[in-house]
């Protein structure tokens, strides 16, 4: 009983929320279904629609927040961003399904939300007043005080009062829990984007994140290249040059042809040590050895900060460049910690889900890290972008900076 | 000395086959792949063994697994690590009980044969011998190294990679008497225990820098 008259006191509050949203819906619709349809329609109207189709909007995005929330899942917005001359705009608009979908919604909504609230705001009261009956219908002139029957005897005053309590009591705890998930799914169903919608916006998404890959693996063929033509080639070819010196003058100059072969092998040495580092700027060996958590750890243990590491031993592996631009964005968040920020403590958290992998990196440092003035910051957001990923860096002065990336990563 | 190597690359094989054998050592097995490590140590009991960390099947870190393993199954077993890359943390895990004739350097450094022989000797003498990179990966991220000079940091790389005395004052060309004075200098600096030798002293810094 206290579990229903709770879910009867939730839709209650629900649905009294409602009155928030239904009401202007209400003022809203007469204009618009005598005036602005109509008028769109006859083209008379249609250069004002975007301007007029604003405050719909907006309350439609109150809705979605409300009963996102209660959903416990956002409800996305339908609306494709504007562009175009001022009329096509109008035009796009009249022919968006999501105009008239809001349109169904507000006509639905400021009918039944205002219903729906005006019951559950007088149900309450009601079961008081009924219950409260046999203590004062006798004060009242005869016939006056009606429960189904007029009251002119204890024995009925005694009864039809409770019976009518406990007809209000079953509809406060079961009709209005209905009522509630109805406007919930009423709002869900018109104002969440259709499937076509929906497929439209992530083929825009795709495109955008495809040319920002195709982009970033431009820059990253064109960095290896260099690094590679410039240093261990040229590198390598003086090394070729010293050898072939020193075997010329070998009979003649063995001092000489000595000496050039111990550059020759500091060149080499050189050239492996930088050739390792092209190889770690690739794809570092550590994960491939260890995986995505071995080689985070690897890389926590690095740190002069105080670095901890929380993430699930079955971590699945993700695709390499996923895997990759996880470790990379890490690097960069940790370099940034200790070395721009003055960071003492660092906490890195991993999570995947089944579908994304998300990271959150964590420092206690001075703040203020602006990726649009460090080129590592900006160049983990490109490369995260380029997987369809998002990135966000929350870092107010003097309170510590957070990097959050989500990457998708079916498992 | 007897040796056992694992390299699955031909040419580093039979590189390290040949340098090696001419340097007077008997290279008792060979072998390529990381299962066949520990049945090889098993029946040679070589006096050292020398690793490469990436081997198949899986090409990922068989041949640290298998020194791990074999730190724990077959204890005074001298092993020396060999790899393309050092991980400051494959060093601690080959450290991890004790740095009694352990070894972990890059493949580059057997370039500089006196010194990879002399690496060699000393693991398969339960002495220690890092590579300088894991060093330079440990001290950048001590802030205390800051109380230390210059020669005193040099000095401390050395001692971390598991060399004497002797060969730190060839090294750093001044004399041996010059060293202890550094050395007493750094482990009050550091406020570690002065008296320690050999493989202990090696542990004492490493545990410093890990820290």
């Amino acid at each position: 009983m206290r579990a229903a008259l709770r879910r009867g006191w939730d839709a209650t509050r629900y649905l009294v929320g409602g009155l928030g949203t239904a009401l202007p819906a209400l003022l809203l619709a007469v204009p618009f279904v005598f005036l602005v349809v109509p008028l769109s329609l006859l083209f008379v109207g249609l250069p004002w629609l975007p301007e007029v189709l604003r405050p719909l909007r907006a309350l439609a995005n109150a809705e979605r927040g409300r009963a996102g929330h209660a959903l416990g899942r956002t409800i996305p917005e339908p609306y494709a961003p504007p562009h175009g001359s001022d009329l096509a705009r109008a035009w796009r608009l009249l022919r968006s399904p999501a105009t008239w979908r809001d349109l169904a919604w507000m006509v639905a909504h400021g009918c039944t939300g205002l219903v729906a609230a005006t019951l559950a705001l007088g149900l309450w009261p009601s079961v008081v007043y009924t219950l409260s009956m046999p203590l004062w219908w006798w004060a009242m002139p005869e016939g006056t005080v009606q429960v189904f029957v007029p009251l002119t005897s204890w024995p009925t005053a005694m009864t039809l009062p409770f019976l009518q309590a406990a007809a209000f009591l079953t509809v406060l705890v079961w009709a209005l829990p209905r009522l509630a998930r109805f406007q919930v799914r009423l709002a869900e169903w018109l104002l969440r984007p259709t499937r076509r919608e929906h497929l439209a916006r992530r083929v825009e998404r795709l495109t955008e994140t495809r040319a920002g890959a195709l982009e970033a693996h431009a820059a990253e063929l064109h960095r290896i290249e260099r690094d590679l033509h410039d240093g261990t080639q040229a590198q390598l070819v003086s090394v070729a040059m010293r050898l072939g010196l020193a075997v010329r003058g070998f009979h003649t100059t063995p001092e000489e042809s000595l000496r050039l072969v111990k550059e020759a092998r500091e060149g080499v040495e050189d050239t492996l040590t930088q050739l390792r580092g092209v190889i770690r700027g690739i794809y570092p060996p550590i994960l491939a050895d260890r995986g995505l958590g071995g080689a985070v750890r690897a890389l926590a243990a690095g740190q002069r900060a105080e670095t901890t590491v929380d993430l699930p031993d079955d971590i699945p592996r993700c695709p390499a460049a996923v895997e990759a631009a996880a470790y990379f964005a890490i690097a960069e968040a940790l370099t940034n910690a200790t070395r721009h920020s003055g960071a003492s403590r660092v906490a890195v958290v991993l999570r995947h889900d089944g579908t994304t992998l998300r990271i959150t990196v964590r420092d206690n440092g001075a703040g203020g890290a602006d990726p649009a003035s460090g080129s590592g910051l900006a160049g983990i957001g490109r490369r995260v972008a380029a997987l369809d990923g998002t990135t966000e860096i929350d870092s107010p002065i003097g309170d510590g900076t957070t990097l959050r990336v989500e990457l998708p990563c079916a498992s | 000395m007897r040796v056992v190597i694992a390299e699955d690359n031909a040419l580093l094989r039979e590189g390290l086959n040949l340098l090696l054998t001419s340097t007077g050592h008997e290279v008792v097995a060979v072998v390529c792949r990381g299962p066949d490590i520990m049945p090889a140590l098993r029946e040679h009991r070589p006096d050292i063994a020398v690793l490469d960390v990436r081997l198949p099947p899986g090409f990922r870190d068989e041949g640290l697994r298998a020194a791990l393993e074999a730190r724990r199954d077959l204890p005074g077993l001298p092993i020396l690590v060999l790899s393309q890359y050092v991980e400051e943390t494959y060093a601690a895990e080959l450290l991890a009980d004790g740095a009694t004739g352990i070894g972990y350097l890059l493949k580059d450094r057997v370039s500089r044969v006196e010194e990879f022989l002399d690496a060699l000797d000393r693991v398969a003498a339960g002495g220690t011998a890092l590579d300088p990179e894991v060093i330079t990966q440990l001290m950048t991220r001590r802030d205390p190294l800051d109380a230390l000079t210059v020669r005193e940091r040099e000095v401390l790389a050395l001692m971390a990679q598991g060399h004497d005395n002797t060969t730190i004052a060839t090294t750093l060309r001044v004399s041996e008497r010059a060293i202890s004075k550094h050395i007493t200098n750094i482990f009050h600096k550091l406020g570690l225990p002065p008296e320690e030798r050999g493989h202990r002293r090696v542990l004492a810094v490493l545990a410093y820098l890990n820290t």
